[in-house]
């Protein structure tokens, strides 16, 4: 295609100072040329056109992309060509030469023409890249050296100059040419190089004229006539048929609704309230878990215990109140026991593993002491002398207060109110109904624990014995239960080893049971041992001997009197072993005074030249010397020192004897009681028993002195209970309690701390009985007991 | 053990005693001698309560823990012995 660039190979221009003319001319050009340039293949005969637009000139270009340059050549009015020179002649042939010869002045720049499209198109590409894109031209070699374009075309408007040497290699040129590098020689670095910085075309780019013009200016003229005549046109409208008015309505686009719902979200509400124990909690459990596992293990157990719903350790409740919110569940479970970082198990606990679970059995045990409690209250309380709690739910006796004043003053009347016995309760289960209590013993060191035994006393009608240990707590039913083989007759707790009780039975067997230990079986049996006894064992005792018996070590030793005569000491050399202390010989039941150390002569046809034993007691104060009594009604002051003989005997009773106490309070008296009805009070240098009580026509079997008051003791026959106050009457019992009709009252005992006494009777009941009224002073008991012994004697002689 | 039933006999025989209910931790009744609607009752509230008591005693000393509750109303008492498996409750009228 022709290049309409021919024509205008030289065109002249009239440069003026007003360049407006010229500016649309050269636009015209441009134009022209715009559609030259697009051309790939320019005419390389086009060259040596070089032009500029006149650069003093405030020429406004459309736009740079679309300024080619022409080659115009700018006469002065001289003629003078004063066309300026190109900035860069490229000199194909020396393309890569100097910069010097880029700057030459010399204006046969080769084929500029072709520089200047191939520019030309760099620069469009660029231009169509990015206005300012001169990154695009750094990319290429540094090889042209620093040649620079027409700054004018890519350039911007505000630096024409100053970028002159940052040369954007046109790497693009090298497609178009080949250039040969020109070798740089040494010669060449010595020359002389001239740069000349010469001002680049301005750059138009938005081109906004001015709508107000100052009224000094050329054009003020016109735009003021053109002005008014516009005025003019405005009022003449209206009503001008060349112009008409009309109106426009817009589309409005059709509305169309879209909805869109979502799932509902659900919301939980999670709260916890951390309590001072759940912080406590997890304090110890996390405390715990970093002693007792590793890290891992806690992570992991951390991690299961998330995804735990329910689980039975409290740790694990808590890591997950502290890790996730948690809910009411936590707090739920919040009673779980600790335990450190054990997995819990899924599984619920079986109903039937409940209840044969320890904890039940406890629990149960707990609960039924407290519903004892709930209904025994006023009587524990009276017992343990603490005012009772009277009950404001329960209903008022219905006795009207008139009555009951009358009452009281008719009391009043009478003077100090009498001493009784008020009943409190009685230890009795359906096991012990039937069976004929034998004896009674508290424990040494827990007050509130009671040893009963149960066996028949006659020799027919035996059954397996029974020994009952009950807790003052719990008056329905006994704590540990132990049945025996035969008939128990005999009880003691030791002082030393507060859990051993020690059990003497009909058929002379002596066993040892420790109470603490739920087992039914004794301890320690006398079965084995050869020299058992061979007959009930009536008392047993546990004795401390202070002193050491001829090589035998100190501390506590079972004592034993037995029917087959014998008082034995047992103790444990492989096995229950005893050694007799003394052998109860028969002696004479005559009235002669015997002498110490005298022994049987008479040659009277004996079954046996034992005495059976029946009851024994030691010397509170010193253990050496006991009190022995028999079948025959003596009484035997013994030493343990000697075996064969006896210290003493005192004759008085004329059947057996059941019960020998020392005083606790006075050292030299005793007491004895048998089955001739009566009581004897002795005193221990006398032979002849001091006083004799006698109430009733019965056997009495068992008496006791009180543990608090010296002048007094208790006794029991077969119809009643009484009790003895010497200081108020040595002739009759201050307190009398009948028994029940058709049981027989066996035993007795005080209780150690309070006013009460304990009624052991034939049918298995242990009464309590509260000693009210009971004014009998302490101080000047013993006292009082010597005034009375002494005063007795004294009208005996 | 025949020994724990002869105990929860010995119990409910005691003198005012009008009820024993024995609950697993989910509040279903292993052991009862009321109707099962009174034991359902009982345990629900009972056990909200004695989850109650047991925070109280433990917000005062961490180291604490309830063992035994007792509430005493106009017309009887009901004692309960919590545990974290089970709940023993006792309903007693003590002054028969």
């Amino acid at each position: 295609m022709s290049i309409p660039t021919a024509k205008l190979k030289k065109p002249t221009l009239k440069v003026t100072p007003s360049s407006r003319a010229m500016n649309i001319s050269t636009s015209g050009i441009l134009r022209l040329n715009r559609s030259a340039t697009y051309a790939r293949s320019i005419n390389a005969s086009v060259s040596r056109k070089s032009f500029c637009l006149a650069a003093d000139s405030k020429i406004l270009e459309k736009s740079s992309v679309q300024t080619p340059k022409h080659t115009i050549q700018v006469l002065d009015e001289n003629g003078k060509d004063v066309t300026p020179r190109p900035v860069y002649q490229p000199d194909p042939a020396a393309v890569q030469s100097k910069h010097s010869k880029i700057f030459a002045s010399d204006t046969s720049g080769g084929t500029m023409s072709d520089f200047y499209s191939t520019t030309y198109q760099t620069t469009t590409n660029a231009s169509f890249a990015g206005a300012f894109t001169r990154s695009l031209f750094g990319s290429g070699s540094v090889s042209i050296g620093s040649q620079s374009i027409m700054e004018s075309m890519s350039e911007e408007i505000e630096d024409p100059s100053s970028k002159r040497d940052n040369s954007i290699s046109l790497s693009d040129v090298q497609v178009k040419r080949e250039e040969v590098k020109e070798l740089i020689q040494e010669e060449m670095l010595d020359d002389m190089v001239d740069l000349y910085l010469v001002e680049s075309d301005t750059l138009c780019l938005l081109d906004m004229p001015a709508i107000s013009v100052s009224v000094d200016s050329m054009e003020a003229e016109s735009v003021k006539e053109r002005n008014s005549r516009y005025t003019e046109l405005c009022k003449n409208r209206t009503g001008n048929d060349k112009y008409m008015g009309r109106s426009m309505q817009t589309f409005n686009g059709a509305s169309k609704t879209k909805e869109v719902q979502s799932e509902a979200i659900t919301m939980a509400d999670a709260a916890t309230i951390a309590n001072n124990w759940d912080m406590y909690d997890s304090f110890c459990s996390a405390g715990q878990g970093e002693v007792d596992l590793s890290t891992d293990t806690d992570k992991a157990s951390i991690a299961e215990m998330i995804h735990q719903n329910h689980g039975p350790t409290r740790t694990m409740e808590r890591t997950m109140s502290v890790i996730s919110s948690s809910t009411i569940v936590s707090s739920s479970s919040s009673r779980m026991e600790m335990e450190p970082f054990v997995v819990p198990s899924e599984s619920k606990p079986d109903p039937e593993l409940i209840l044969q679970s320890e904890e039940f059995q406890q629990h149960l045990f707990v609960m039924e002491r407290i519903i004892l409690e709930n209904i025994y209250q006023p009587k524990l309380a009276a017992y343990r002398q603490l005012p009772t709690l009277e009950d404001p739910d329960s209903m008022p006796k219905a006795v009207p207060m008139v009555v009951s004043r009358r009452e009281e003053s008719s009391l009043d009347e009478e003077g100090p109110p009498t001493p009784a016995l008020e009943r409190l309760w009685s230890f009795s289960c359906e096991l012990t109904t039937g069976r004929n209590v034998s004896s009674m013993a508290w424990n040494k060191r827990n007050p509130d624990l009671l040893a009963v035994g149960y066996g028949q006393f006659a020799f027919k009608d035996q059954k397996p014995g029974l020994v009952c240990c009950w807790s003052l707590k719990n008056p329905s039913w006994p704590e540990r239960i132990f049945t025996c083989q035969s008939g128990v007759t005999a009880l003691d707790f030791s002082a030393s080893s507060a859990s051993m009780l020690a059990v003497g039975m009909h058929d002379g067997t002596i066993a040892t049971y420790n109470v603490q230990s739920r087992e039914k079986t004794p301890v320690i049996d006398s079965s084995d041992c050869v020299h058992k006894h061979t007959s009930p064992v009536w008392q047993v005792r546990w004795i401390n001997h202070e002193r050491a018996l001829s090589g035998e070590d100190k501390g506590e030793a079972l004592i034993s009197v037995s029917a087959d005569g014998r008082i034995s000491k047992w103790f444990l050399r492989k096995g229950l072993d005893c050694i007799d202390l003394m052998k109860l010989k028969r002696t004479r039941n005559d009235r002669f005074k015997r002498q110490v150390g005298e022994k049987e002569r008479k040659s009277e046809a004996l079954i046996s030249r034992q005495a059976p034993g029946l009851c024994f007691d030691f010397h509170p104060t010193d253990s050496n010397i006991y009190l022995a009594g028999t079948e025959e009604g003596h009484i035997h002051k013994c030493s343990c020192s000697y075996n064969e003989q006896f210290l003493e005997t005192y004759q008085a009773h004329k059947g057996p004897l059941y019960r020998i106490t020392w005083s606790p309070f006075c050292s030299d008296v005793f007491l004895s009681c048998s089955s001739d009805w009566t009581i004897q009070l002795w005193r221990q240098d006398l032979f002849t028993p001091v006083l004799g009580f006698m109430s009733t026509q019965r056997a009495v079997y068992d008496v006791m002195w009180s543990p608090k008051w010296a002048t007094v003791f208790g006794a029991v026959n077969e119809g009643r209970m009484e009790i003895w106050d010497l200081g108020a009457s040595i002739l009759d019992p201050t307190i009398v309690n009948p028994a029940s009709p058709g049981v027989k009252l066996t035993s007795l005992l005080f209780a150690t701390e309070t006013d009460c006494v304990l009624v052991g009777d034939s049918d298995g009941q242990v009464s309590v009985y509260q000693l009210k009224n009971f004014t009998a002073g302490e101080g000047t008991q013993v006292g009082t007991l010597e005034d009375i012994i002494g005063s007795t004697l004294a009208s005996q002689l | 053990q025949a020994e724990v039933e002869e105990t929860l006999k010995r119990i409910q025989t005691h003198k005012g005693v009008i009820g024993t209910i024995v609950v697993n931790a989910e509040g279903i009744p292993i052991r009862t001698t009321l109707d099962n609607s009174t034991t359902v009752q009982y345990a629900g509230l009972l056990h909200q309560l004695t989850m109650k008591a047991r925070s109280t005693v433990r917000d005062i000393d961490p180291q604490n823990d309830l063992t035994f509750l007792r509430i005493r109303s106009k017309k009887h008492e009901i004692m309960v012995a919590p545990d974290k498996e089970y709940m023993l409750i006792v309903i007693q009228n003590p002054s028969e």
